[in-house]
């Protein structure tokens, strides 16, 4: 049965409900404007007519970076800011039109800065609302407070507020990995909304990629002010603390990283040094020569500083380590080992003849050693790094088989470390020929990847993965620079969050094409005659593997050692130790040394091994006793130490921080 | 047609669209005084100015065409209101991490604003063919989904504010529509079940933040809580007689956030005072009064549904937008009807109005 009802009185009898219910919600709302408007009206007059509460943020500590035994590398140093209040300001121009003026010499005249400067940064605050406090200086010394301070009658509108800066306590020491602050621009303020306009953010580095843990919130206190633009009291019902931010530590280790920095700056280096841990990813040293100051960047940039940074013709904030593109050179030679005895396109019997050169599919190629190395397995063949042994591998696989190990191997595409800016490097194969270059490969490009030349470019993490993957069986773990994240509760207690080591994937090599490839990088450290002596360390079976890149196209067998900086070889070394159960990776990196692998960067790996199974060894010097070095040098090779033509000097200027 | 139009033209109800207008006034000498400090080309005010005249036009628009051949092609503005929705999901650029504005050359305009209109259209032209005393559940059904289909494309945006503002909708069908009284203890129940769950798996965290901020003032003095006190401190410094107009300081040093949008009414209460306040109250009240005096005399089921349904939205936007400024409710993002500055609001609101009348004007069977 259908119920219709009487729609008329239905509706007429809700609507008018409606139409009560809504007045009742209009004298509810009246109601409580009068309480506000009535009967509390005097006390909100008060508060408004003091112009209300003015709002002063407590800035957030940012949280600390340590290395991975907590040595503090970044923290925060107590320091002024200078702060005009425009509602005061205001007042007293009405009441005295030099009063602007005044203040503008004033404030130049303590700060030592031009008058326009100070203009320019009453300029820059005017999107800030009156209410807030507009900067106008940062970093007084206590002196400039004192005669600030000493001024307070005469200029009641400014404020010298305690703030923190941020503090790299070692300087230049693992300013890539720490990377640096800067201030915000309108990109951040869109992400995130917590911050304002002149707070600082982390630009590069452990500094913006853990962004989020370090920054902290920012607390506010909130004051009243009479008419006169006095401070009376804090409001403090409103008040909020601000949160510090969250520690991180490091896989740094503060003493190796430290010898490989004293390495390239002592001996004028640019470059690059990596130590990994092949158990779990973690990196243990980062280097990247020439170096720079992130003190500097946590300062307003005056335009001299920034010409030093921007002109100086190294790149100093390219972290060479994930961001150089370099040839790996006979480094590549291990890949090339690995992965002609992993598709059986050699044994570890096979043996090739050199004879100083060769000529593979019509073009004549040579080996680095003019004499050549007579007839040579590949183990013999990675020890002298012979160059004819790899060009036959190279022959035999082909380029796609060589770029599908390489790729296995971590190369041609980037490692996921975390930090920001990460490059890819260049695998080249027929595929990569036909699609980016739109032209056939041509077979006697092969010949030069085999020897790890060509189009092939790397980077020294992807050798240092590549060797790490050689040490542990074949695992490519993801590398990372932190460890752990301390997070500090509300009541004191801390709650650790430790990175947990990812393999990304796991290559299949097998057992035999292992044990061949590391008795090779054994004997290029340990046996007499091999090309990396300089890293050998009595008692610890480091394994490693030299390289030299040509930069420019040479015609016979020269030195580049005096040729002009620009033109001179590349020297590599990439190691890992010890022999049995492995614990560290060692790739160091030395851009236009003019020397081979085994003279400029296998010292400053032996170095880091030290400092890495604490040993307490102080030299530096080559060690002359090797043969190898010995007869570089009557080539004319090598420089004897302090009378090389080096890299002009690290070319941040050391007076602007530590 | 002319006469038609001439025919009907004395009916018309003045004093409502009057009414409009003088509150659209009231909302511009604010804007105006919200803003000509740190605007001293006008911009701002200028820009509402236009809004409000092409508002007008608009009005003069839905005054003059018959609803009921607006129910004949509600469909079809429903579907466009639909389509422009889904070209937002798909096309939209993200502005203040929503997706909710269509930009065309210099200007921007949210169809979802137009889409309140298009929707109370076609749920009062469903009322109009549906006269049980109670909904069954498919024709219940059919409502919701009338209401649920630009509602879920608003969320997904994902703007919550504005999705909210279908609500009156929603209960205007139930309230009018007529609801069992077990249906309306099973909605009771399953509200109650979803709003944990919305709360757990739908509100963003700064949703949720406002919530607790509401329920708790002193949690963030910075954020809400921060423009609620400064609010109240303008509404209160106000006192009877107000600071005159262009006098307030709360707006003018920065203090009052999102002051010609969403708390122009703490600029009012500071200027004008309480007896402002009152004075925009009794318009919004007398408005309200009449839109429902409209539907009860309204020709058909139809008109009665559009007035109700149209007024419904200005009668939630004026409670909520009043009662966040001196904190009664919760702070949101909803704007005052035809006082806040916007030019998407500003137009369907206008638009609203001239329905309403226009419902009014052929309410004679036989005129």
């Amino acid at each position: 049965m259908r119920v219709y009802r009487d729609d008329q009185k239905f509706l007429q009898f809700r609507i008018n409900a409606v139409l009560w219910g809504i007045a009742a919600v209009f004298v509810f709302l009246a109601g409580s404007f009068w309480f506000v408007q009535g009967v509390q009206a005097d006390k909100y007059r008060g508060l408004s007519e003091a112009n209300a509460l003015r709002e002063n943020v407590i800035p957030a500590k940012r949280g600390l970076i340590m290395d991975r035994n907590g040595k503090i590398l970044a923290d925060n140093q107590p320091t002024y800011s200078l702060t005009v209040d425009r509602v005061v300001l205001k007042s007293l121009i009405k009441g005295d039109a030099n009063h602007r003026p005044k203040l503008i010499t004033f404030l130049s005249g303590v700060q030592g800065v031009p008058p326009q400067e100070i203009e320019a940064r009453f300029e820059k605050g005017k999107d800030i609302p009156m209410a807030r406090p507009l900067p106008v200086g940062e970093d007084l010394a206590m002196d400039q407070v004192a005669s600030i301070q000493a001024q307070a009658v005469s200029f009641p509108e400014l404020n010298v507020n305690p703030v923190q800066r941020r503090n790299y306590g070692y300087g230049t020491m693992a300013a890539h990995v720490m990377g640096f602050l800067g201030e915000v621009n309108d990109k951040d303020l869109a992400q995130h909304p917590d911050l304002k306009q002149g707070d600082l953010i982390g630009k590069r580095g452990v500094e913006l990629m853990y962004d989020n843990y370090l920054r902290g919130r920012d607390g506010a206190e909130y004051w009243e002010y009479d008419s006169h633009g006095r401070r009376l009291s804090e409001y403090v019902p409103a008040r909020k603390e601000a949160v510090a931010g969250d520690n991180v530590y490091l896989t740094l280790d503060f003493e190796m990283q430290r010898r490989a920095e004293q390495y390239f700056i002592e001996n004028e280096f640019v470059g690059a040094a990596v130590a990994l841990d092949p158990r779990n990813g973690e990196v243990l040293t980062m280097v990247s020569s020439p170096t720079f100051n992130p003190n500097v960047y946590s300062k307003r940039f005056t335009p001299q500083v920034w010409k030093t940074i921007i002109s100086n013709p190294f790149k100093i904030e390219l972290n060479r380590c994930i961001q150089g593109l370099y040839s790996p050179g006979s480094v590549f030679k291990a890949v090339m080992a690995m992965a002609g005895l992993s598709d059986d396109a050699i044994t570890p019997t096979t043996t090739f003849d050199c004879a100083g050169t060769a000529v593979f599919f019509g073009r004549r190629f040579r080996c680095w050693r003019r004499a050549g190395h007579g007839s040579v397995s590949v183990a013999n063949a990675l020890k002298v790094s012979c160059d004819i042994f790899f060009y036959n591998v190279g022959a035999r696989l082909g380029v796609d088989k060589i770029a599908e190990y390489a790729h296995n191997l971590t190369f041609g595409e980037i490692s996921k470390i975390d930090l920001d800016g990460e490059k890819a490097g260049l695998l080249p194969s027929t595929t990569w020929a036909e699609q980016k270059q739109h032209r056939k490969w041509y077979p006697s490009e092969t010949i030069s990847v085999a020897i790890g030349q060509g189009p092939l470019i790397v980077t020294p993490l992807q050798v240092a993965n590549m060797m790490a993957a050689i040490a542990n069986g074949g695992k490519v773990y993801q590398p990372h620079v932190v460890r752990k994240i301390e997070h500090i509760n509300p009541d004191g207690t801390k709650s650790l969050k430790a990175v947990q080591p990812q393999v990304l994937h796991e290559v299949r090599l097998s057992p035999a094409a292992l044990q061949t490839v590391r008795l090779g990088l054994w004997k290029v450290v340990n046996e007499e005659g091999g090309t990396g002596g300089n890293a050998r360390i009595t008692g610890l079976d480091i394994c490693g593997k030299t390289g030299t890149v040509q930069v420019i196209a040479q015609h016979g067998w020269i030195s580049t050692a005096n040729m002009p900086f620009s033109a001179r070889d590349h020297a590599w070394f990439a190691s890992f130790g010890p022999r049995d159960n492995p614990e560290l990776v060692v790739v160091v990196f030395v851009e236009h040394a003019g020397t081979h692998g085994g003279i400029d960067s296998a010292p400053l790996a032996k170095l880091m091994y030290e400092a890495h199974f604490r040993r307490d060894i102080q030299n530096t010097r080559l060690d002359l006793s090797n043969p190898d070095t010995l007869e570089a040098i009557k080539e004319g090779k090598t420089p004897v130490p302090g009378q090389a033509p080096k890299a002009p000097a690290v070319p941040v200027d050391s007076n602007l921080g530590h | 047609m002319p006469t038609d139009r001439t025919r009907n033209l004395p009916t018309l109800d003045w004093n409502f669209i009057g009414t409009a207008l003088v509150i659209a006034a009231i909302g511009c000498l604010l804007v105006y005084s919200a803003t000509y400090f740190n605007d001293p080309g006008l911009n701002t005010f200028k820009k509402q100015l236009l809004w409000i005249g092409i508002g007008i036009a608009l009005m003069a628009l839905f005054i003059s065409v018959d609803y009921h051949v607006l129910f004949d092609i509600a469909p079809i503005l429903y579907g466009i209101g639909v389509v422009l929705l889904v070209y937002l999901l798909v096309w939209g650029k993200v502005t203040a991490n929503v997706k909710s504005w269509i930009h065309i050359g210099g200007f921007q305009f949210q169809p979802a604003e137009f889409m309140k209109v298009f929707t109370a259209l076609m749920l009062a032209k469903f009322f109009d063919s549906n006269d049980r005393a109670y909904l069954n559940f498919r024709s219940f059904c059919y409502a919701m989904g009338i209401i649920g289909l630009p509602v879920g494309l608003i969320i997904v945006q994902p703007d919550f504010g504005t999705a909210a503002t279908f609500f009156p909708l929603v209960a205007v069908a139930m309230f009018f529509g007529g609801i069992r009284p077990r249906i309306w203890a099973a909605m009771i129940l399953i509200g109650l079940i979803a709003l944990p769950a919305g709360w757990v798996f739908f509100l963003k965290p700064y949703q949720k933040e406002r919530i607790m901020i509401f329920l708790n003032p002193e949690r963030d003095p910075l954020g809400s809580g921060y423009q609620v006190t400064q609010a109240k401190i303008a509404i209160g410094s106000g006192g009877i007689h107000g600071k005159g107009f262009k006098q307030g300081t709360q707006a003018a040093l920065g203090y009052l956030p999102a002051r010609h949008t969403d708390f122009i009414f703490a600029v009012l209460g500071e200027e004008w005072g309480f007896i402002g306040v009152v004075i925009v109250l009794s318009l919004y009240l007398y408005l309200i009064t009449q839109a429902l005096t409209f539907a009860k005399h309204a020709r058909d089921r139809g008109g009665t549904f559009l007035c109700i349904c149209l007024i419904s939205f200005i009668i939630f936007h004026v409670f909520i937008n009043v009662a966040m400024q001196i904190g009664v409710l919760p702070t949101t993002g909803i704007p005052l009807p035809l006082i806040s500055y916007g030019g998407s609001s500003t137009m369907m609101f206008m638009i609203a109005i001239g329905l309403i009348a226009n419902v009014d004007m052929r309410r004679f069977v036989n005129a």
